[in-house]
Formats: structure tokens, C-alpha cells, sequence
């Protein structure tokens, strides 16, 4: 395949290019933060839209999915003292086995009853977090070490930097190729219709599994980075304004686009720095800003970059939810 | 059982059917626009908690009568009703995209959100009612229960019997429910169906509305008091079957107990998360509610 500048791909290759290179090209330590900070939400905002994009599942419990693998990954260095490279994939797992629990609401249920269902899921989980206090350490959460990257010569942030780098990099292309899969092609039928999709032979509880177990890996993931780059895990991190935020996320760049998803994930966290540095209110910024991409412009970004450039040759996956009022 | 027990699980009944009737209140503004449109208002816990902080100016800050901060809070909650209908579900509507419209209205409740919050106060701020009437409480079949409690209750149950008979015997009410129950035959004998979903809406949140200014001297007012009310309408209203006024009632009524009792009896921190629980096993095991009938699945 003859590799166009202005493809997806060659875009995608260029921003990861530039990813590396910005510390070693002089980013000071807030700069390197707030990159860090958007490779994990773009992390975050690929598994989300996979689910809600590509396999239309309205899921709001991603955020608390979000923060479980967070807590799980700083509660075992914590408790028990065990590495990162370790707390790290067994707080995923966590992750993955509490959002695959999920498939059950979700084989019975869509559009707003499973929205609010997961809903009131993430609010039990983030009440564990506040009130489970002898393990979760309560409202006022708690901290943990700098990760040592001990035999390699580089420092814990520059450390969590790379890793949070490397990470992205492979799970992108790891989106990328699900999406153009079986699997992927599965996702895009179970959303537009379940039961035509069924009569084609998909298996609905496979796929539902697949789908919500890949958004809570990539979000658990995503969630022991953060905790991992912050050192600090609170309930406050995960609660209904990290909700509206990959919302945003996923609505802005475009729903069921992974290339929006990257740039989703990326000008979420600059949104969210200008908001705070300007004082305005983040809750009015976001929800005006879902409010007028679901009103104004329903594809997200990508649809306006596609009517720009005409190489830019992503098959787009949004479809339309069933109109139907049953449960 | 002893005398003490007695008062005791008397007054937890009294506090649970209080805060049941205003959940009652707050679910039936979700079934009404439910019912007639297919889709569960996000953003209705908002027009609870402005209802609330609309009666709080009225009444506090102006000093004006809580009669009149009742229909201010009744008013704007229903002039913000509108404003809903405008911003979401109109423009929404004929894409029959349920998801999308969702998110506009998590996205409009989160403005509306951030501009309550930056009209009365941040984060952490309590805005405290004063009581109705004088927080003596009244013996009743040997049970000692606040007058407060009994105004409220009462007043409650009054608005949903105002609310029963604009129902029925109304124009407005009648159009209501025959759109709901079948909206094409509605539009075909002429009914203007935009113009009753409109209404829809702005009736369904001037009830919260009134539910809100209610519940005002029982409570602190403060921004985040509208999803809080939102899951808890909206389980009393998933119990009842989503689709079902009465349903929802007992749903509040329901949800109001359970609450009070599993708080006392069971563990304090569970009056905060019964209603997710509650969602969650309703959604998982009856989906239809206790009172809902079955719904068809279509292709």
C-alpha cells in the first residue's frame, strides 16, 4: 500500500514520531506531563469508542472502569509492595474482569437503559472507593512512590513517559486492527441491528464480551499509567466530570473513528488545561462542547478532515441506534 | 417489639414515605416524558435542583411567600422544560438517533450544572431552607412524627392529585396522552405532536420543579443535589416500569423505605447507593418493572 502523507496512517506515524521526540527536543517537565497525560486518554478514548463507536454500546461506567484499574495497579504497589511492571497488568486484569461483569446488563439491555444501568454501576464502584476506607484509604485517596526504572539510565517521570509511549503506540495499532478484523466488522453489525446481526451467525455474548472487555482493558491500562504518572489515586479522579471528559473525547474526534479517537484523546486534555488555566468552568466547557458536536456535527472532526483531504481513507463506522423504545 | 423500637422504625416509615412521596414526584417527570417521547431526560435532576435554588432566591433572598417561591421554581422549571425539548430532543428527533440524543442531554446537564453552580456557589456550598413551620413533632397514633414532614407529604400528594386531574380532564392532558399512546394516530387526527412533546417536557420538569421546592426545608440545597435526585426518580421509576405512572409512585414510595430502613437496619452508607443497586438489579432482573407490561422487541 502506497503510504500517502495526508493518510490516517501517515498522520498517526508523524504525531508518535513527534511524541518521542518532544522530550529529547527540550519539553520541560509540565510539557512532558501533559503529553503523558493525553497518550493516556487516548489510550482510554480507543477502548471507549471501540465499544460505543464501533459496537454501539452506550457505556457510561468507562471512567469508573477507568479508575479501578487505577486504584488497582497503586493499591498492590501499596499493600503489598509488589513492582509496577507487575501492579500494572494485574490492575488491568482487575479492570477487565469487572468490565466483562458488565456483559450481562448488556446482553439484556441498550441505548439508555444500559447507559444509566452502567451508570449506576460506576457509582457503586466509586462508593467503594470513598467508603471502603481501610483498603481504598477513603475520599482523600492516597499516594504512592515514583516508579523506578532502576537498570535503564532515565528518570521515573521520563520512565512512565516512554512506557505511557510505548503503550499507546501498540494498543492504537492493536484498535486498528481489531477494527478492520472479524471482529471488528462483527462489532459494526451488533451495533446496527442485534438481531440481523445474530441471523448472520454473531454471537451476541462473544462479541458483547469482546467489546466491553476490550474497553476495560484499555481502560485499565490507561488508568495504572495515570496512577503510575500522578502518583496520586483519588475518587475524585474518576467520578462524573472523567465521565463527561471521554464522552468528549469520543464525540469530538468522532464517533466510531479511530483516528478521531487519537485526536479526541489528545485535544481533550489541551481543552481541559486552557479551561482550568482560564477558570472557566469545566463543567459548562464540556457539556456545551458534547452538546453542540452531537447537535452540529455528529461524525467529530474527522468528517470535517475528510472534507479537506480527500487521502484521508478511514472507513468511518458510525450507524445509526435502533429506533426501538423496548428494553 | 419495644416502645423504643417502635418509634423508631415509626419515624424511619415517616421519613421514608416523605422523601418516597418527592422521589414519586421526581419519577413521574420521567415517565411523562418517557412515555410519550421513548427517551429518559438526563438532564431532569437539573430541573429539580434549579427548581430548587429558583424557590431559594424567591424565598430567602427576596423574601417573598413560599407560596409564591413554589410558583416561581414551578414556572421556571417549566420554562426550562422547553428550553430542553429545544436543545435536545427537537433538533434530534427525526434521526430517531436514541444515543445521540442521550448525550446532548448529559451534555446540557452538565451545563446547566456548571451554571447553577456558578450562580449559587461552588463546590462544597450548602444553601440551607428555612422550616415550613415549627419543627415540633405531633403525636399521631403513638407515633411521633414532624408536622414538617406531614406539610410536605401532604403537599406532595396533593400535587400529584393536581397533576392527575390536569391528566384527565384537561385538553392539554388529554392531547398528552393520546400522544403518548400512539403518536402517529395523534398527528393523523391533527395534533400538533411537536407542540405536546414541548409541553411534555415542561410539564414533566415544572413537576420536579415542585417536588424540588418541597423538598427544600427538608434539605441543603447544592449543585450536584440534581443527579443525585435524577437516579433517584429514575429508580423509583425502573422499579415501576418506566412506563407507568403508578408504577412510578410506588416505585418512589418504595425507594423512599427501602432507603431509610437499610440505613438504619442494615449500614449508614447505604442510603447513598441504594438507588444505584437498585437500578442495577432492576435493570438486570426485571427489566420491565413491577409494573410495566412486556415489552415487544423489534426488528
Amino acid at each position: 500500500m502506497l503510504l500517502r502523507l495526508t493518510s490516517p496512517m501517515a498522520a498517526g506515524i508523524a504525531l508518535f514520531a513527534l511524541l518521542f521526540a518532544a522530550p529529547l527536543l527540550g519539553a520541560n517537565e509540565y510539557y512532558s506531563y501533559i503529553l503523558n497525560l493525553m497518550m493516556i486518554h487516548v489510550i482510554v478514548t480507543v477502548g471507549l469508542n471501540l465499544v460505543m463507536g464501533h459496537a454501539g454500546q452506550l457505556v457510561f461506567a468507562n471512567a469508573a472502569i477507568f479508575g479501578i484499574g487505577a486504584y488497582g495497579t497503586a493499591l498492590l504497589m501499596k499493600h503489598f509492595g509488589l513492582p509496577f511492571w507487575l501492579c500494572l497488568p494485574l490492575g488491568a486484569m482487575l479492570a477487565v474482569s469487572i468490565g466483562l461483569a458488565l456483559v450481562f446488563p448488556a446482553l439484556r439491555l441498550s441505548g439508555i437503559y444500559l447507559a444509566l444501568a452502567t451508570l449506576a454501576f460506576a457509582q457503586c464502584a466509586l462508593w467503594v472507593m470513598v467508603h471502603w476506607t481501610p483498603v481504598t484509604f477513603g475520599a482523600g485517596g492516597f499516594t504512592i512512590p515514583a516508579v523506578s526504572f532502576a537498570p535503564l539510565p532515565i528518570s521515573p517521570d521520563m520512565g512512565m513517559y516512554y512506557l505511557a509511549w510505548a503503550v499507546c503506540a501498540l494498543l492504537v495499532v492493536l484498535a486498528r486492527n481489531i477494527v478492520r478484523s472479524r471482529i471488528g466488522r462483527a462489532f459494526v453489525a451488533l451495533s446496527d441491528n442485534e438481531i440481523s446481526a445474530q441471523s448472520l451467525g454473531i454471537d451476541l455474548l462473544r462479541y458483547k464480551a469482546a467489546a466491553f472487555g476490550l474497553s476495560s482493558l484499555f481502560a485499565g491500562i490507561a488508568g495504572g499509567l495515570f496512577a503510575g504518572t500522578l502518583r496520586f489515586v483519588g475518587p475524585e479522579s474518576f467520578d462524573l466530570h472523567q465521565m463527561i471528559l471521554q464522552l468528549v473525547a469520543v464525540v469530538l474526534g468522532g464517533i466510531g473513528s479511530l483516528a478521531g479517537s487519537v485526536i479526541g484523546g489528545v485535544l481533550i486534555v489541551v481543552v481541559l488545561e486552557f479551561t482550568k488555566a482560564t477558570k472557566m468552568s469545566v463543567e459548562i466547557v464540556f457539556g456545551g462542547l458534547l452538546l453542540v458536536f452531537v447537535l452540529f456535527a455528529k461524525g467529530g472532526l474527522v468528517v470535517f478532515i475528510r472534507r479537506f483531504l480527500p487521502s484521508w481513507n478511514e472507513t468511518l463506522h458510525a450507524s445509526p441506534a435502533p429506533r426501538s423504545k423496548a428494553p | 417489639m419495644k416502645t423504643q423500637d417502635m418509634m423508631i422504625f415509626g419515624y424511619l416509615m415517616a421519613t421514608g414515605l416523605t422523601t418516597g412521596a418527592l422521589y414519586a414526584l421526581v419519577a413521574i417527570g420521567v415517565v411523562v416524558v418517557f412515555r410519550a417521547t421513548g427517551v429518559v431526560n438526563f438532564a431532569h435532576g437539573e430541573m429539580f435542583m434549579i427548581g430548587g435554588f429558583l424557590a431559594w432566591t424567591a424565598h430567602v433572598m427576596f423574601g417573598l411567600p413560599f407560596l409564591v417561591a413554589f410558583a416561581a421554581a414551578v414556572a421556571g422549571t417549566f420554562v426550562l422544560g422547553i428550553i430542553t425539548y429545544q436543545t435536545t430532543f427537537r433538533p434530534l428527533a427525526s434521526t430517531g438517533n436514541q444515543n445521540a440524543i442521550l448525550l446532548a442531554m448529559v451534555g446540557l446537564s452538565f451545563v446547566l450544572k456548571g451554571i447553577a453552580r456558578d450562580l449559587w456557589g461552588g463546590r462544597g456550598d450548602y444553601l440551607s431552607f428555612p422550616p415550613l413551620v415549627s419543627p415540633t413533632p405531633v403525636d399521631i397514633f403513638g407515633f411521633m412524627i414532624m408536622s414538617q414532614q406531614l406539610i410536605v407529604l401532604g403537599a406532595a400528594i396533593a400535587v400529584m392529585i393536581g397533576f392527575w386531574l390536569f391528566f384527565r380532564f384537561t385538553r392539554a392532558g388529554k392531547f398528552m396522552q393520546a400522544t403518548a399512546d400512539n403518536t402517529k394516530a395523534a398527528r393523523l387526527v391533527g395534533l400538533r405532536v411537536d407542540r405536546v412533546f414541548m409541553l411534555t417536557f415542561a410539564v414533566g420538569a415544572a413537576i420536579a420543579g415542585a417536588a424540588a421546592t418541597l423538598m427544600a426545608p427538608l434539605t441543603l440545597l447544592y449543585p450536584d443535589v440534581g443527579f443525585s435526585l435524577f437516579v433517584k426518580g429514575f429508580a423509583a421509576a425502573a422499579l415501576g416500569g418506566l412506563g407507568s405512572i403508578p408504577g412510578a409512585i410506588v416505585g418512589g414510595f418504595l425507594l423512599g423505605v427501602t432507603e431509610q430502613l437499610s440505613a438504619n437496619y442494615i449500614a449508614t452508607g447505604l442510603q447513598e447507593v441504594a438507588a444505584f443497586i437498585l437500578i442495577f438489579l432492576v435493570m438486570i432482573f426485571i427489566p420491565n418493572g413491577l409494573f410495566g407490561t412486556a415489552a415487544r422487541r423489534r426488528v
